[in-house]
């Protein structure tokens, strides 16, 4: 147990309420959702709410079930993208590092580049390209727009982290009797486990909030994310902010539970990502 | 092994058959690369291409799959001409550098704070991500909900703060709809900015605070004398990054505004997005595409001239 000083315990409180009012955003959005309608539209407003109630969670889960197919439809996405950003990022990530590979700082080069270009400069080439091979409003579609934003970001993170793992590990298996291939999937990928959650956590997280290839993209309903559902909920709703609060508490709630469990894996990612 | 596989190849270099052998064996280091490879050239690099090729063609909905003219800068000349692309020009620019600016200043205060040791400092630091991490429908809502004319809690605040007198439609009006649009978009920003500036702060040499202190250096002389120096070339990338990050404003705006009132929150992304995907004329969108390209690439030059200007000294 480390021992804190007074002042210690003074920057405490400090951090606690600089944390207090600068999430108060997120707390009015979950404490809206739970407020009866008379309450939400209460001057002054309630900042503690007084009487809690589900109605607006019942609405929209039980009541009206459409949410469901939104959230499916943002789950098999992101997936989607996390996975084809890993297959894609992690052997070239690893190749990048380990070999002399010609116009590999080209390639190096292209992807910082390309990772400054807004997603909807992609999206109008993307939309030409999949509608002459008959590929719009379909989940592939979406996935390779989405992954288009995490591929840089996963390559470049990578192949520092393979440059800090020491070569002669894979050289004493290769010794050992393994081929590149067995010695790259016995020995360095368990060691990856960390950077492939990172990569992985932060392609989830792009695919689960973009919005632009979902509107662009995918103009049938039946396949698009949730943050297209919420824009339909906001043209449907209007001004009922209980309900509008209570959709987009249910959006965030996937993002919150993953930054609970890997914060350490994303801020690790972050600040990798700006050291290049 | 890179070492061991030119000493081979010297050895070899006489039998044919050995040659191909380690052709073959050299290969495979690009079929690791090759899937990655293909994806980015069919999926990014033809799309950056294509926009600016798109740009100087008759591109529409109608004619997508038959024959397009050149047009020549036709596209161009249209664009600059509307009076909504300057307008979303000097949009961008308010919004990019006003946002940076305050990102940048909170976010290094914040940064200065949790650079201290005190108890939960970790995970007070990584909450406030949460404000980055949230997807921006969501956050727009969200803020559209809070700058609400009637009941939002911003006009209850600043009201009570005596900032305004009377409840502002913050959203709702031409003279105001931007500075909500950025304020929104510093929330988002601050912790992103903080976090990359923490990790330079924990990263400057110790010793050099400590001989400072040794002569008698003032907190606030060291702030200035040696923190800010050594620093500068972290917020120059954290400066890039962010410029290149704001630049892309599209989803708060479509959420929050549509680009109005009145174009009052019209950005270049954004303008972009209606003529490729409202007016469905593929052509200006390219333009507009393309001159986005340009001026992020003057950023990136700029950028890599100060970095060598400064290793160089």
């Amino acid at each position: 147990m480390k021992k804190y000083s007074k002042k210690q315990y003074g920057l405490f409180f400090i951090a606690l309420l600089i944390s207090i009012v600068f999430l108060f955003p997120i707390y009015w959005m979950i404490t809206t959702s739970i407020k009866p309608i008379q309450d939400v539209f209460a001057t002054p407003p309630l900042i503690f709410p007084e009487n809690i109630q589900f109605d607006a969670y019942i609405k929209n889960l039980i009541e009206d079930r459409s949410i469901f197919k939104y959230i499916r439809n943002s789950f098999i996405i992101a997936t989607g993208t996390s996975l084809l950003t890993l297959i894609l990022a992690l052997p070239a990530a690893y190749a990048l590092a380990r070999f002399r590979l010609k116009g590999g700082g080209v390639f190096l080069l292209i992807l910082l580049v390309t990772q400054m270009v807004p997603g909807i400069m992609m999206a109008m080439p993307l939309f030409i390209m999949f509608s002459t091979f008959n590929l719009l409003n379909s989940y592939l579609a979406l996935i390779i727009g989405n992954t288009t934003l995490a591929l840089p970001f996963a390559v470049l993170i990578m192949r520092p982290f393979f440059l800090s793992i020491p070569k002669g590990l894979e050289d004493a298996a290769v010794i050992d009797g393994c081929n590149r291939f067995t010695a790259f999937v016995r020995i360095v990928l368990p060691l990856t486990k960390p950077t492939l959650l990172t990569v992985g956590t932060f392609a989830f997280l792009f695919a689960w909030g973009d919005l632009i290839f979902a509107l662009t993209l995918a103009t049938d309903e039946s396949i698009r994310p949730l943050t297209m559902g919420l824009t339909t909920f906001v043209g449907q709703y209007g001004t009922q902010w209980d309900s509008l609060m209570a959709v987009s508490t249910i959006a965030a709630l996937p993002i919150i539970i993953i930054f609970i469990a890997l914060q350490k894996y994303i801020v690790s990612g972050i600040t990798a990502g700006a050291e290049k | 092994m890179e070492a061991n596989t030119m000493v081979h190849m010297e050895k070899n270099v006489t039998s044919p058959s050995k040659f191909s052998h380690i052709i073959m064996k050299s290969l495979y280091k690009y079929l690791f690369v090759l899937p990655a490879f293909l994806f980015v050239v069919i999926f990014m690099l033809y799309p950056i291409v294509y926009n600016i090729f798109v740009s100087f063609q008759d591109a529409t909905i109608l004619n997508l799959s038959s024959d397009k003219s050149f047009v020549g800068l036709a596209n161009y000349a249209y664009i600059l001409n509307d009076p909504t692309f300057k307008i979303a020009l000097k949009n961008t620019l308010i919004y990019t550098s006003s946002s940076i600016f305050f990102q940048i200043s909170i976010g290094f205060l914040l940064a200065l704070f949790f650079n201290q040791v005190f108890p939960f400092r970790n995970f007070f630091r990584s909450i406030l991500l949460l404000a980055w991490m949230t997807p921006l429908v969501i956050t727009g809502t969200l803020f559209k909900w809070l700058f609400d004319v009637d009941y939002g809690v911003i006009n209850y605040l600043f009201m009570q703060l005596g900032i305004i007198s009377e409840s502002i439609n913050w959203l709702g009006q031409q003279g105001t709809a931007l500075v909500a649009v950025i304020f929104t978009n510093i929330w988002i920003g601050i912790p992103f900015n903080m976090i990359l500036i923490l990790a330079a702060l924990q990263a400057l040499p110790k010793d050099v605070y400590e001989a400072a202190r040794i002569d008698g250096a003032s907190k606030l002389q060291i702030f200035y004398k040696i923190t800010l120096p050594l620093m500068k070339p972290a917020i120059l990338v954290v400066l890039v990054l962010g410029i290149i990050y704001t630049f892309k404003v599209f989803d708060i705006i479509l959420i929050m505004t549509g680009g109005g009132p009145v174009n009052a929150t019209q950005v270049l992304p954004f303008y972009g997005y209606e003529l490729a995907f409202v007016n469905f004329n593929f052509g200006h969108g390219g333009a507009v595409a393309t001159i986005i390209l340009l001026m992020l690439t003057l950023v990136s030059l700029i950028y890599l001239y100060l970095v060598r200007k400064e290793e160089s000294m």
